[in-house]
């Protein structure tokens, strides 16, 4: 039975059109995907219908019997109450932070009409969608709750009202991997019990291979492929579709060849880190706790984990960027000094490049002088002249043309921001790059060019890599070895095909399970 | 949320203790007061004053003689109203000034917070930009320009309402002198409202209501105007505070019998023990007014309970 | 662009006019003229006017604003010298010291500061320096609240880290990195606390307790102004005006700048 039907669906913001000749049809129990880079119109093509974002849409979508587009605000935000449900992105800023979950789950409740629901209706509903301690739940405030929990209570309020339709814009986007497995297993089930048709919204190959039928690639606004989702995931029919598939690694991807490694490059031993408790209250949290690592020349080591892990707080430890409280990391044999008494000599070994590109920029500074940086105060044997020719170099490299050295941040895209603080890191001729997150602020086409271009480097350089992902598939892609962090410890560690292939620590294996697509 | 108060009040006590401290001390320091002994007094007067300060004693047993003495609820005589303790001039004053004060208040949130939603929901249309012009236009607006206008208008021009006086508190007396020392905080708090309701509305958790298919009214009632009116309630202190002060130019400005008008009296005439009695009373209402402020605000965002 | 520079023009306009014209006018703003006593608007030699003992109106309101926009300019200077380096030392530092630094602030946030400041004016004496370092002491609370804030903000900024592993000493990033970052917010404030300040200096001279004369400031020329203005309205209006003026230019710029930087 069709739920949910769109046939040539546009929409405009601005008098720009964004979306195009859109048509798919969402069926009962059915999970139909829209994937895309960002800015491919995805979530406009699921939102606009219904009045939610700022796109005027055009063509047709009907849910049910009742067309959607034209229809006036009026019977629109009626629509949005009976038949739909929604599931966003971001659930810790999802509910509303003054009312109660039971309060919030009593307004949807009754969003179709129906009565107000007993307090043992709402404790079932939320057990459910699988939230622990269901009654005292209702009685707190969202800040309570974790993010899983958070969206659990979401879906829970998505489907209070026995939509038919339930649209979900990157649900689990925002989630960890081991997280993102149990929520899309939750709305697999309801799926299969309740006859609920999915239209989900994702970025994540992986996620969609595993539960979508049907697939729609959006590129541009426009559909570049469309069926079924395990057919064209494994043999795209568009140049753009793989291009997608490529620039996402998955575990089932034949064995990368990696540099050959040399002799141990540092070692670091039984590293603790802590930090003061936030606020007033006494006390310290422990961040990382007796943690130990090992890295060989042209080595490339991932440290993967959830947030809050301790991965980061690990790195920057060993990198002397961040605080340590014991624990001794030697460097070719020497002991490396603490962070205030590092030397340029020292500082030359690690340089780091960091998430969020555009964070990682000073916005008041040329790209020239963002990459002279290191130079000025690591290399100052070099004169003026010396530094230009290393710049010129080193943007050639990262595959960025030598005018960009005249521009600002904010005249750079994602990605040529993140190459921007690539070239940076490599100026100084480290002989370790530390990669936190590098990859997973950017959209998936340019984390994968991103991929190929540190790929190219670790051959090139023979640079060693300490590379923090959260994603294991990304991680098998570049690294010899995985270490892998929980609760500021490390719980298992060793060569990466053989910690996917038979992982240990059930920690690990949760997150195999998860990224095994 | 107990917690946050009573942190609050960990702070507030040092504070209102700074202040005594400092208020005295300056006032001792001071060259030719009455604590200065080569200033003549007639014996009356020096009398009290030893009586209440313990002039012979050691400066810190002086400062707490005097922090015991208020805590009993007695400032020492005035200089200037000779008849008078302090004690009693605030008694007779205080209530009037918080009777402005407190209307003032009242007045500038009605305005400020149903003039900033009504132009956040009308947000980019002309109502808009009109009331946000005019709440710019309130908060430049000093109290001493629009005290005088608003006579010069409506009591000498228009003969509406009466010049000045107290009248023992009639309404036609109290118009002009609120209206005045409201408009300038209903400008600022109607800027705040229609920042953050523009701010609220925009946040996650109204698309979610929204997508719920309630009505854009039951969505900024329910979902979006606590988070709103965040801004406003840490205004609220600052907004006291302000209030208070503008009292003392209303009061000169419409010759009303309120502590401000003994303030500026006693200040300009070297009156330290009123000074000192109001400077400390004062402090002491703007703690307390922070900490309602807190109370609301912790209302209004539940996650500032926590912890 | 004509129409966001407006307000700033507009203010430009005054200072200027308050800087030169003063020496080209036949009356300064003290001299009494005998035979033109409450003279009316546009009378010969007396553009504005004179006040109820002959003194020239137009002088008097343009040596009004160039004190009251001095004062201000002085005092928001203070501010901006001391808010900004408090609250960089507080955000910079963070930790223990930054929590006793922000404490005191919090401290004195929660002083009628108002009355401080008379306080201040009764027990040493009424001189306009003192109304400056008063104003500017209690101004520069809002500014280091809002520097620390920035500070901290641009602190986790990872940018700040990348000059760590650059080699850059503390004090280069600070300078470098942190300052420049700062500016454009401490100078939308600065803006903002020009127009608070004309605020504040005011109501001291207005109650007697400011700028004293013979110098003569806008808030002086309102008070004299509403004591005769059953008489001679234009004496409130015209001094009136141009404080209103002044506030509301200068705080439509600051905002602007704040909103346009924040976003």
């Amino acid at each position: 039975m069709i739920v949910y039907t769109v046939e040539d669906l546009s929409v405009r913001i601005d008098g720009k059109t964004v979306v195009e000749n859109v048509s798919f049809t969402v069926e009962a129990s059915q999970c139909v995907a829209l994937v895309g880079a960002s800015g491919s119109g995805k979530s406009q093509s699921c939102l606009a219908p219904f009045g939610l974002s700022p796109g005027i849409p055009g063509g047709s979508a009907r849910l049910g019997d009742t067309e959607l587009i034209g229809a006036g605000r009026a019977i629109l935000q009626r629509q949005r109450g009976r038949d739909v449900g929604f599931v966003f992105q971001h659930p810790l800023t999802a509910l509303t932070p003054h009312l109660t979950i039971g309060t919030q789950l009593s307004e949807a409740w009754q969003q179709a009409g129906a009565e107000a629901p007993s307090r043992e209706a709402m404790i079932v509903a939320l057990e459910r969608v699988g939230l622990d301690e269901p009654e005292s739940r209702l009685d707190q405030f969202p800040h309570r709750l974790s993010g899983g929990q958070r969206q659990r209570a979401l879906i829970a309020m998505a489907i209070a009202h026995n939509p038919k339709l339930l649209i979900a814009d990157e649900p689990v986007s925002a989630l960890d991997a081991s997280l993102r497995n149990d929520i899309m297993a939750l709305l697999d089930a309801l799926r299969r019990e309740d006859g609920l048709a999915l239209l989900l919204v994702s970025h994540d190959l992986a996620t969609i291979d595993r539960h979508a039928d049907q697939i729609v690639m959006l590129r541009d606004g426009r559909v570049e492929e469309s069926g079924p989702a395990a057919l064209h995931l494994a043999a795209p029919t568009s140049e753009y579709g793989r291009e997608l598939v490529a620039a996402t690694p998955r575990l089932t991807d034949p064995p990368p060849t990696l540099p050959e490694t040399g002799a141990p490059l540092f070692v670091a031993g039984d590293i603790h880190v802590s930090f003061p408790r936030p606020g007033w209250r006494k006390g310290r949290v422990q961040a990382v706790s007796g943690a130990s690592l090992t890295v060989h020349e042209g080595e490339a080591l991932a440290l993967v984990g959830g947030s809050g892990s301790g991965k980061s707080t690990l790195a920057r430890a060993i990198a002397r960027l961040g605080p340590v409280d014991t624990g001794v990391v030697r460097w070719r044999g020497d002991p490396l000094p603490q962070r205030k008494r590092m030397s340029p000599l020292h500082r030359r070994l690690i340089q780091p490049v960091f998430q969020d590109p555009s964070a990682s920029l000073d916005p008041q500074w040329r790209v020239s002088d963002i990459i002279a940086e290191p130079l000025r105060h690591l290399r100052p044997d070099l004169a003026e002249r010396g530094r230009a020719g290393l710049i010129k170099q080193v943007l050639q490299e990262v595959d960025l043309p030598a005018e960009f050295a005249d521009r600002f941040p904010r005249e750079l895209s994602g990605g040529q921001a993140q190459r921007v603080a690539i070239a940076r890191a490599l100026v100084s001729e480290p002989e370790m790059l530390l990669l936190d997150e590098a990859t997973s602020a950017l959209d998936v086409l340019v984390a994968g060019r991103v991929l190929d271009l540190l790929e190219k480097l670790q051959h090139e350089r023979d640079l060693a890599l300490l590379f923090i992902t959260h994603d294991l598939a990304v991680a098998r892609r570049l690294c010899h070895r995985i270490a892998v962090m929980e609760a500021g410890e490390i719980i298992e560690e060793g060569p990466a095909q053989q910690v996917i292939a038979a992982p240990t620590h059930p920690v690990t294996q949760k997150l195999v399970v998860a990224s095994r697509a | 949320m107990r917690a946050l108060l009573l942190r609050r009040l960990i702070t507030a006590i040092p504070t209102l203790l700074g202040v005594v401290i400092l208020s005295f001390v300056l006032m001792r320091l001071a060259p030719g007061g009455p604590f200065d002994g080569e200033r003549a007094l007639d014996e009356e007067t020096r009398a009290a004053m030893d009586a209440a300060y313990g002039l012979d004693l050691p400066l810190g047993e002086q400062i707490l003689l005097y922090i015991g003495r208020i805590v009993r609820g007695d400032f020492g005589p005035s200089l200037v109203y000779r008849d008078f303790t302090v004690s009693e001039l605030i008694a007779q004053g205080l209530p009037i000034s918080l009777t402005i004060g407190g209307l003032a208040l009242l007045l500038a949130c009605a305005l400020g917070i149903g003039g900033g939603l009504w132009a956040a929901v009308r947000a980019g249309r002309w109502q808009d930009e009109a009331i946000m012009g005019a709440a710019t236009l309130l908060t430049a607006l000093p109290v001493f320009v629009t005290g005088p206008l608003f006579v010069l208008i409506f009591a000498l021009g228009l003969g509406w309402l009466p010049v000045s006086g107290w009248e023992a508190g009639s309404p036609s007396h109290l118009v002009l002198p609120v209206v005045a020392l409201a408009l300038p905080f209903a400008g600022a708090i109607a800027k705040l409202t229609r920042a953050g309701l523009a701010r609220a509305l925009n946040e996650d958790h109204v698309r979610t209501a929204r997508a719920r298919g309630l009505a854009e009214r039951q969505v900024i009632a329910r979902h979006a105007l606590r988070p709103a009116l965040v801004p406003v309630a840490s205004y609220l202190g600052p907004a006291a505070a302000g209030l208070l002060t503008g009292a003392v130019i209303i009061e000169t400005v419409f010759a009303l019998p309120g502590l401000g008008r003994y303030f500026v009296q006693g200040a300009l005439n070297r009156d330290y023990p009123l000074v000192l009695g109001v400077v400390t009373l004062y402090a002491g209402l703007i703690i307390l007014f922070n900490l309602v402020a807190d109370l609301i605000y912790g209302w209004l965002d539940p996650r500032m309970r926590a912890e | 662009m004509m129409r966001s520079r407006l307000p700033l023009l507009i203010v430009a306009t005054i200072a200027l006019a308050a800087l030169i014209v003063p020496p080209l006018l036949p009356w300064t703003h003290s001299a009494i003229d005998w035979d033109a006593v409450r003279a009316p608007l546009f009378s010969p030699g007396h553009l504005f006017g004179t006040d109820t003992v002959g003194r020239d109106l137009l002088a008097r309101t343009l040596v009004g604003t160039r004190v009251t926009l001095a004062v201000a300019l002085a005092a928001a200077l203070v501010a901006l010298v001391i808010g900004t380096a408090w609250g960089a030392i507080a955000g910079w530092y963070g930790g223990k010291i930054d929590e006793a630094m922000m404490r005191l602030v919090d401290g004195l946030y929660a002083l009628p500061f108002m009355f401080v400041v008379i306080l201040l004016m009764v027990v040493f004496g009424r001189s306009i320096i003192l109304v400056f370092i008063g104003i500017g002491a209690v101004e520069w609370l809002t500014m280091a609240r809002v520097v620390r804030g920035q500070v901290i903000a641009l602190k986790e900024r990872s940018f700040v880290a990348a000059a760590e592993a650059a080699g850059a000493p503390p004090s280069r990033i600070l300078t470098g990195h942190i300052l420049p970052n700062v500016a454009g917010v401490a100078l939308a404030y600065l803006l903002l606390t020009v127009p608070q300040v004309v605020m504040v200096e005011s109501f001291l001279s207005f109650l007697g307790l400011g700028v004293q004369e013979p110098l003569t400031s806008l808030g002086i020329l309102v008070k004299e102004g509403a004591d005769d203005m059953d008489l001679q309205p234009h004496a409130l209006l015209i001094p009136g005006g141009v404080l209103v003026l002044v506030i509301v230019c200068l705080t439509i710029a600051g905002e602007r700048l704040r909103d346009r930087l924040s976003r």
